[in-house]
């Protein structure tokens, strides 16, 4: 078996006598999605920061690529290669859509403390940026303020963004959330292109979405997995469709 | 070029324009008039790459101004009274030349805000104007209390300091003097807004945690930032010293920090020429509504009310409208 992008072992999270995550071990494997569904309050948001590295762990250990990344914070993950999207769209409103995504690519490269050259005339991040936006489908909308954009669209950008950190791993949080069907669609498609270019961790809420996309799916309960395995067989398994699936999804 | 372009270019040619024509109908006073706002806009254009492009609200910048009227004093004050500037380690002479000068406010202005910004920043939002705040004090305080350079009294330059080739008693030599260093801090802040530098400040101040995710330092971006911020304005600070030929513990008041900020405020935040729109009206309406009535600050007031309430771009905002993005 090939050696797992990202290696979560038995993380630990107490916010006082609240355990929101209470021993969680997951792994992310080359060229999959790897899907971490649960309901509200199930210590999605903590396990993902936990991840990213905005969240310290009381015990356990974030591996990437072999590399224990636990005592490290957002910044050095992002650079080992970790590339996160946000629950709520966190783009820079008023920078437009190529100059979003020309941050993210000299943020992969180091080359923010560059003091003289205009960002936008250099020839080799613009491209850069360029083909990441086409990407994903935003080539005529990147001269708009990234403020301006539909929801949908931001949730595009994000995406290039994250692409633009040519990253070993994706940890995508409801990347779906807020969008018609039309635009879940074309979403859908879009993960499935990139889990090319990476695993992808994918916490989402559209089941359609899920189903359609995921290896395996986690199921995350009161901070414990209860479930992991293949679509067929988190559908088949009871204890999850107690504590989430619900009638409706088990025709 | 866009409608902020066109202003931009108008601002920079009344700034030029106003000193000519009075030293040509003999108006010295109007001359220095026109300095006091190029030096003060220059404070305005190192204030403006914290609060405009970084976010960072400083109500401490009167310390980076103040270290530099106060660089000044320490290197030429030896020189009037006939003294070395220091005789341990090694014996050296103070100085009356404005390059070696300003390039010791520059470097003691930097110095200060590497200092101050690195414990500040650690703050946020309201406590960090309030610790800004309480480092331009502590400083303020200190001059107060250091008897070598004049105490609460401050001291006396008694003759402006050299520039080679120009004669700086003069006043539109001096004026002219002052507007190519405003002209180049612009120059350098226009470059600075457009670099990657520049887009990763915006990203920090925008959206932190966003920045930080994509392996960008929202701390050390804004703390580059804050030094080269403080930097400008301590250059200013040397300046507007040798414009009064007198250095105070006024300089490093909180009401010179907050007057700085009017500038900005008035002219625009983050607007590259705000701070010269902003330092020019203040000019202008201290000379006209002072001349009025003692209490002019008050009609200040209302007019700050009335832009923060109602023309968030300040002047050249209001004139110019929306902010385009660069392409």
């Amino acid at each position: 078996m090939t050696e797992p992008v990202l290696d979560v072992r038995n993380l630990q999270l107490s916010f006082g006598a609240l355990k929101a995550t209470d021993g969680v071990s997951l792994t992310l494997r080359p060229g999959e999605i790897h899907a971490l569904i649960g309901p509200n309050g199930a210590g999605k948001s903590t396990l993902i920061g936990l991840i990213a590295g905005t969240l310290t762990p009381d015990a356990g250990q974030v591996f990437l690529s072999g590399r224990d990344v636990t005592g490290t914070d957002v910044v050095a993950r992002a650079r080992a290669g970790l590339a996160r999207s946000f629950q709520v769209s966190a783009v820079a409103g008023e920078l437009t859509v190529l100059q979003n995504v020309v941050l993210a690519v000299q943020g992969a490269r180091g080359q923010s403390f560059r003091f003289f050259r205009p960002a936008l005339g250099q020839a080799d991040l613009c491209e850069a940026a360029e083909a990441h936006i086409a990407r994903v489908g935003l080539s005529d909308r990147r001269a708009v303020q990234a403020g301006d954009l539909a929801h949908g669209e931001r949730r595009r950008l994000e995406l290039a963004m994250a692409l633009a950190l040519c990253p070993r791993a994706f940890v995508l949080d409801e990347p779906m959330a807020g969008m018609g069907p039309d635009g879940a669609r074309e979403m859908t498609a879009l993960l499935d292109d990139l889990r090319h270019e990476a695993p992808i961790l994918l916490v989402e809420h559209d089941m359609d979405a899920v189903f359609a996309l995921a290896d395996r799916v986690s199921v995350l309960v009161s901070g414990r997995v209860i479930a992991s395995g293949t679509v067929a067989e988190i559908r088949a398994d009871a204890e999850v469709q107690r504590a989430y699936l619900g009638e409706e999804m088990l025709e | 070029m866009g409608r902020e372009g066109v202003l931009n270019w108008v601002v920079a040619l009344a700034l030029l324009a106003v000193p000519l024509a009075a030293h040509a109908l003999d108006e010295p006073f109007i001359v220095t008039l026109a300095t006091k706002v190029a030096i003060l806009a220059l404070a305005g254009v190192g204030l403006n790459i914290a609060l405009g492009l970084g976010g960072m609200v400083s109500l401490g910048h009167a310390a980076f101004f103040g270290i530099g009227g106060y660089a000044m004093a320490v290197l030429a004050a030896p020189v009037q009274a006939y003294e070395p500037l220091m005789t341990w380690p090694v014996e050296l002479p103070g100085t009356k030349s404005m390059p070696v000068i300003w390039l010791a406010a520059t470097l003691a202005g930097g110095l200060a805000a590497l200092a101050i910004g690195a414990l500040s920043l650690r703050t946020s939002g309201v406590y960090f104007i309030m610790i800004t705040l309480a480092f331009g004090q502590m400083l303020y305080y200190f001059a107060i209390s250091w008897p070598a350079y004049g105490g609460e009294d401050g001291i006396s330059i008694y003759v402006r300091n050299g520039f080679p080739g120009l004669n700086t008693l003069d006043p539109i030599q001096f004026c002219a003097l002052a507007y190519g260093v405003l002209m180049a801090a612009l120059l350098f802040s226009r470059m600075l807004a457009r670099s990657c530098f520049g887009l990763a400040l915006s990203g920090a101040r925008q959206n932190p945690a966003r920045s930080a995710a994509l392996g960008i330092r929202p701390y050390s971006v804004k703390l580059t930032a804050f030094v080269i911020s403080g930097a400008i304005t301590g250059l200013a600070g040397a300046l507007f010293a040798d414009l009064n030929r007198f250095v105070s513990p006024a300089m490093l008041s909180w009401q010179t920090s907050g007057e700085i900020m009017v500038f900005v405020i008035l002219g625009g935040v983050a607007r590259l020429f705000g701070p010269v729109a902003g330092a020019a009206l203040f000019i202008l309406l201290e000379h006209l509504l002072g001349g009025v009535s003692d209490y002019w600050k008050l009609f200040l007031g209302l007019a700050l009310l009335g832009i923060v309430l109602f023309a968030r771009g300040g002047l050249i905002g209001t004139l110019a409208g929306r902010e385009v993005a660069h392409d």
